[in-house]
């Protein structure tokens, strides 16, 4: 009874020791988050009362910044946008990263090895270094100024991330299915279609997660290529579009970014561990 | 047979027939062999992909070096070799220094704060405790936020009179109230706000570098551990020698895409500052976009990016020695 009460005592204290750890580095990750929260539900006046504890609501909590943001800006122009360069975005990278990924891992190329990893580094190429001359490109073709221009941009980094995750993931497809799928009278091209894809559904989903969710990190392309304030995606068009000189609408500001953060970050926690599998490249097993 | 094919072989015309002889049947072979299908299947896969990379990614990277030596603007399209001249403007010029120096201190110090900030954060997600998915979901919101908009909630709490920071540190007795001296304008006093830019790095990656550090740690089998300890090793032995070389090829890949990403990146310093006051906040990719873009000195900026690359390139290097390593 005695030890039974002591090892209880030792796995709370135990417990409250890690908590007691764990609390700054959660109020400092969520702070921003909370503070986006409530600053867009404030009314604009409560926003500026230093005399009053910030953290809770002063006065009535209001929906004027979201009517605000609706009624008088691009913001659903921006994130109509984005759908559709994400779900543009995810249909080149899905078209070009898949089958790549599939040939890379599965057919015993020579050379598989080093182009695999040479088309992974270019996600290495930092956009500052490509943005100048692709901006030339995009105006040669006419799509500057237009949502077109990123939709030709963001495969440049989605394609490497997920040919590499694909790669990946089709190492773990037991080899047997091809097999069997050959001896049944498949084609190469039927054993991929019919029986690996199917069971890949989760890889490709992931890929189509990625495609997204790395289109949404994007600032610098969509800054450089679309200056039309009716053009630009949602990440950018919020911290361009709706400051306007000095005047900040901080409550429709945190209210944008609430909305167009959350589920994002959402989406791109479950797939946290995916990504940084991705990048360590197998590193860990 | 003639006396040159006894002495030296067969003639030209004779050894090409030797050589060539056997070809069409070894063509057909080739075109025909199963493995010769699964080639041409497999790079006929490949070839959207790698051609989209090498046409978007690989030709831009050597249209960059053209520009830099090229007089490249946006209102003139023909561009004449001018040399080293857009380098040589750079290296004269005071912005280039300042905006250099501010680059590598904003990486080093960043990268200072986020291992410490990563590695007891890592550290304590190495335990077990209950609502462990719940805290980390929680503190990895930072790294999945886009960029530009968790810059944005901190340009508010950096707000040059509303800051919620200073109110806190007001009513904690550390500053004084608005207006005084010690009432610090974040974004506004040049000693500040590169270091308000460098916090923004630091709130966003740590979870980055814990996570990291956490799949490293997880990967070192517990036998190894144990048997160390059987072995009589104290814990910091078996964290020097045993945890450690494990996952020092992790530890060096997260490091090294941070480090690129961290150099690379211009969203936070040109939404919080635009590189000021003055200068005081520039780092390389804002200076290299504002001559670039807004003032349209194609070739100066694309210089100007290209300082990077010296910068990059260990980074790069080791990532693709870790990466070769990788197992199949």
């Amino acid at each position: 009874m005695a030890t039974q009460r002591t090892t209880r005592q030792k796995e709370t204290r135990r417990h409250l020791l890690i908590y007691a750890g764990l609390t700054p580095f959660v109020l400092i990750a969520v702070f921003p988050i909370y503070w986006m929260l409530i600053t867009a539900f404030k009314q604009e006046p409560d926003l500026y009362r230093m005399g009053n504890i910030p953290f809770w609501f002063n006065l009535p909590p209001t929906l004027k910044n979201f009517s605000i943001l609706f009624y008088q800006t691009h913001f659903g122009d921006w994130i109509i946008n984005t759908m559709t360069i994400s779900a543009w975005v995810a249909l080149i990278t899905l078209l070009t990263a898949v089958p790549a990924g599939y040939a890379l891992a599965r057919l015993r190329l020579p050379g598989a090895e080093n182009i695999g990893i040479a088309i992974f580094m270019t996600y290495l190429v930092p956009g500052i270094i490509l943005f100048l001359p692709l901006s030339r490109v995009v105006a040669t073709l006419g799509l500057q100024d237009s949502w077109w221009a990123l939709v030709l941009v963001y495969p440049t980094f989605t394609i490497p991330f997920c040919t590499w995750l694909m790669m990946g993931f089709f190492k773990t497809v037991p080899m047997e299915m091809e097999e069997a799928a050959r001896v049944d009278g498949c084609g190469q091209l039927g054993a991929f279609l019919r029986v690996v894809l199917p069971v890949s559904v989760p890889g490709v989903l992931t890929s189509v997660i990625f495609a997204f969710t790395l289109s949404m990190q994007d600032f610098l392309y969509g800054l450089a290529f679309v200056s039309p304030g009716d053009q630009k995606p949602v990440p950018v068009g919020v911290p361009t579009e709706l400051i306007r000189g000095d005047v900040y609408f901080w409550g429709s500001l945190m209210g944008a970014a609430l909305l167009v953060g959350l589920p994002v970050a959402v989406l791109y926690n479950f797939f946290l561990d995916r990504f940084i599998q991705g990048i360590t490249g197998g590193v860990v097993k | 047979m003639t006396t040159a094919s006894l002495r030296g072989g067969p003639e030209p015309t004779a050894r090409a027939a030797v050589v060539s002889a056997p070809a069409p049947t070894a063509e057909r072979a080739w075109w025909g062999t199963h493995s010769a299908q699964r080639k041409i299947f497999g790079y006929t896969l490949l070839a959207p992909a790698a051609l989209y990379v090498l046409l978007l990614v690989g030709a831009p990277f050597l249209f960059s070096l053209w520009l830099a030596v090229s007089d490249a603007n946006v209102g003139d399209p023909v561009a004449r070799f001018i040399g080293l001249e857009n380098f040589r403007a750079a290296w004269e010029m005071d912005t280039f220094w300042i905006a250099m120096r501010n680059s590598v201190v904003f990486l080093v110090v960043a990268a200072i704060f986020k291992s410490l900030l990563g590695t007891s954060l890592a550290f304590l997600l190495l335990q077990n405790f209950r609502g462990k998915k719940l805290i980390r979901g929680l503190v990895v919101i930072p790294f999945t936020l886009p960029i530009a908009i968790s810059v944005l909630s901190w340009k508010w709490m950096y707000d040059s009179q509303f800051s919620v920071i200073n109110w806190v540190l007001s009513r904690l007795g550390l500053i004084g109230t608005y207006g005084s001296d010690s009432w610090p304008i974040w974004l506004g006093q040049p000693h500040l706000a590169l270091a308000a830019c460098i916090a923004v790095n630091v709130w966003r990656t740590f979870p980055f570098s814990a996570i990291v550090l956490l799949a490293g740690f997880t990967s070192v089998p517990l036998e190894v551990i144990d048997a160390a300890k059987v072995d009589g090793c104290s814990f910091f032995q078996r964290f020097r020698h045993v945890v450690v070389p494990m996952i020092f090829p992790i530890l060096m890949i997260g490091l090294l895409f941070d480090t690129v990403f961290t150099l690379s990146d211009l969203s936070v310093v040109y939404l919080l500052t635009q590189g000021g006051p003055g200068n005081a906040s520039k780092i390389l990719p804002v200076l290299a976009y504002q001559i670039g873009i807004q003032a349209g000195n194609l070739g100066r900026g694309a210089a100007i990016a290209l300082f990077l690359v010296p910068l990059l390139l260990p980074a790069l290097f080791l990532v693709l020695r870790n990466l070769k390593r990788r197992e199949y």
